[in-house]
């Protein structure tokens, strides 16, 4: 029973299944949007179908139990395959340079015999000569009448296969443990203010990061063409009131303080504040520039009024930005009107106009703790070296005997590569050649 | 003058070198494949020029980078790697099949980038999200990735084609375990490619978006992509699996290599909005 478990885990026909099943299944994720709030997926989807998408988890598919489920199976499959694989590679890669037995001259997948009448010494020497061109390096073993010859190179490129099989196992390692002790949110700061507080994604709840976040600034570029050139963020980490580091944030700029990653992920206008309205006296002439925030009551001089901004539109019917100022005067009703940005509105003796204002922004910070990304990462190294060993080098077995035999000598050669056959079929061929014209490498 | 200037001469290049590459399948001349090869290196050195003429250009604009940010820029990188792609492998796989392939499939790349409405050729402004990097990287290997797959894509229909018409040793075109092996290397070749582009994209992804991996229809259609030649590399090497079934999941994967490179962008959505 165990060793029928352990085939079936370890079979690649379940590997292919596991990898085809994962393919067909990551589709659905990406055809239906994930993550939204329930009530959204409600609109989008008839009630029969969305109590069958809500049955398998459609809605948040990359996290559910079945997919994890076959993300384990992987796991374990690449695991048993590996220690199934590894005994085997293991044995290839450090087996030693044994003794040398005369079974490799009739198994091998390369194998040649020719007779020669040349002297032993000149052929021992050019057969050195010829393996040292191709292995760097050989080993000698005399048996008797028999001289045995043996050169390999590359026998570390085995192992390459299992560094990417391994690697695999540490990225969704490393997966699991940001997915566990890691945590992703946004938070979103105004101009001026600072927070300590992360708003987790999927709705889970918020964090403490333990320092504040005070933005200090923010900032957006566009190009002539009103392309967006450059988000940027100016924050202090401040703990216990302290300052401890300023910095920017910019997209691809992160700042990473405490193994939190702090990006640029959103702006916004927080509000609008400094209504600066120009005022004029049309008896005297004066002009004055009030300066005001939202819901402020100032008195306008050289009158018995006061003024004050109740609201304000971006865009007012399609003529830019205004106010809904409010002018208050003893003895009156409230006079309520809008200031537009680019016209001027009279009251009784006073014009009104509005100069500008100032845009508060508040920056949304996506900040997030990854605790696994040390174990993906030396994955994703372990993968590309696992491929280059693999890729560019073989594991090349070159062995040659040369026995007395009536008339002359024998010289049999064997030769054994683990990948491009033919390539170095031809390559060894060639040599073979040269070498049986007397020549060497 | 501008690059796209070069772009026409060039896929002018291509369709010449596929065409000798075509007689010479007919005639079985050698100097035909010669000459063919001749017309293709030209056409990739001027090819090469028009990106780094596009590139310094960019410098001019005052908003230089390189050129592979937007989809006609994509277009013409594609097409790119796929002569490159043959270059580099014509010794090891005999020139004329993956030649015929990679300046075919080039030409009628550029002729879309260049004769299509929908495809802008202005150089444009880099938005802040590609500014990184990590650009470079990520997209010559995700394209060389997927020249790959396209010659391989075109070995797995010809195979298919000769099993079907029951052709497999005639002459005409290499005999079907030739494309079998073709189709093979070049999606050994292309899998570590892929493998790269999707960990420099982790890498771009960790540093602009503040994770490696978010299950981005991207991101999710790149592994799907890796997955499905994932499965085809293990029924090769470990079940020895060959022919059909391989032709099979080598076309099914190409379609996915489709999908991953356009339709995440124009049938879906999600945050890798620029190809």
């Amino acid at each position: 029973m165990q060793t029928k478990l352990y085939r079936l885990f370890s079979s690649v026909k379940v590997a292919i299944f596991l990898f085809l099943a994962l393919a067909a299944t990551s589709i659905f994720g990406t055809l239906v949007p994930q993550g939204l709030p329930l009530e959204r997926y409600d609109k989008l989807f008839s009630p029969s179908v969305f109590a069958i998408l809500e049955f398998f988890n459609i809605f948040d598919m990359y996290h559910s139990w079945w997919f994890v489920l076959l993300l384990v199976l992987v796991s374990i499959n690449i695991l048993a395959c590996t220690l199934r694989q590894i005994p085997r590679i293991v044995k290839l890669t450090f087996q030693g340079k044994k003794g040398i037995d005369d079974s490799v001259f009739t198994s091998s997948q390369i194998r040649k015999t020719w007779h020669t009448q040349e002297d032993l010494p000149g052929l021992m020497k050019r057969t050195q000569v010829l393996l040292k061109s191709l292995a760097g390096n050989y080993v000698e073993v005399k048996n008797n009448d028999t001289s045995y010859f043996f050169a390999e190179k590359g026998r570390y490129s085995r192992l390459g296969m299992v560094f990417v099989h391994i690697s695999i196992l540490f990225i969704l390692g490393g997966g699991v443990i940001g997915t566990i002790w890691g945590f992703s949110g946004q938070m979103n700061v105004v101009e001026g203010t600072m927070s300590d507080t992360v708003l987790l994604y999927g709705g889970t709840g918020t964090e403490k990061l333990g320092f504040d976040v005070r933005c200090d600034d923010f900032t957006v570029d566009f190009y002539e063409t009103g392309m967006p050139k450059d988000y940027r963020t100016d924050v202090t980490i401040l703990e216990g009131g302290e300052k401890v580091i300023s910095g920017a944030i910019r997209v691809n700029h992160p700042l990473i303080y405490k193994g939190l990653k702090l990006c640029q992920a959103t702006y916004g206008i927080a509000g609008i504040d400094n209504f600066r309205i120009v005022v004029q006296n049309n008896r005297s002439g004066k002009k004055t520039m009030l300066t005001l925030g939202l819901m402020e009551k100032v008195t306008i001089p050289e009158s018995q009024a006061s003024f004050a901004v109740a609201k304000f539109m971006n865009d007012r019917g399609g003529k830019g930005p205004a106010v809904l100022g409010v002018l208050l005067e003893t003895g009156k009703a409230h006079d309520i009107f809008w200031i537009g940005k680019n016209n001027q509105e009279q009251r009784g003796d006073i014009t009104f106009a509005l100069h500008d204002f100032d845009k508060k922004y508040y920056t949304g910070l996506q900040v997030s703790k990854d605790p696994g990304i040390t174990l993906v990462w030396t994955g994703f190294l372990l993968i590309l070296a696992g491929f280059i060993l693999s890729l560019f080098f073989s594991h090349m077995r070159v062995w040659i005997k040369i026995a007395t035999v009536p008339g002359g000598y024998e010289l049999s050669l064997a030769a054994t590569v683990n990948k491009n056959k033919k390539v170095f079929k031809e390559k060894l061929e060639g040599l073979i050649g040269k070498f049986q014209q007397g020549g060497t490498a | 003058m501008n690059d796209t200037f070069f772009v026409s001469i060039v896929t002018f290049a291509y369709f010449s070198a596929a065409f000798v590459f075509l007689v010479s399948f007919i005639f079985e001349k050698k100097y035909m494949d010669t000459a063919a090869v001749g017309i293709t290196s030209f056409g990739l050195m001027l090819h090469t020029l028009a990106l780094l003429f596009r590139w310094v250009h960019s410098y001019q604009l005052g908003i230089g980078h390189a050129p592979l940010s937007n989809f006609y820029e994509s277009l013409i990188f594609f097409s790119w790697s796929l002569v490159f792609i043959f270059m580099m492998t014509k010794k090891r796989y005999g020139s004329r099949i993956t030649g015929i392939l990679a300046t075919f499939f080039s030409f009628l790349i550029l002729a879309y980038a260049s004769l299509s409405g929908n495809v802008d050729c202005q150089i444009q402004p880099l938005i802040p999200a590609l500014k990184s990097n990590w650009l470079i990287s990520h997209v010559i290997s995700a394209f060389l990735a997927y020249a790959c797959f396209a010659i391989a894509f075109g070995t797995s229909i010809l195979y298919l084609g000769k099993r079907k018409t029951g052709t497999e040793n005639t002459g005409l075109l290499p005999d079907a375990a030739t494309l079998d092996e073709i189709t093979y290397k070049m999606i050994s070749v292309g899998f570590v490619l892929l493998t790269l582009g999707i960990i420099t994209g982790a890498a771009w992804a960790d540093r602009a978006w503040g994770r490696y991996w978010g299950w981005d229809p991207k991101e999710t259609w790149s592994l799907i992509t890796w997955l499905i030649y994932g499965a085809f590399l293990h029924a090769r090497l470990a079940r020895g699996w060959k022919g059909i079934k391989m032709s099979l999941i080598s076309i099914i994967g190409f379609l996915a290599v489709i999908f991953t490179y356009l339709g995440v962008n124009y049938i879906l959505s999600g945050l890798h909005s620029y190809l």
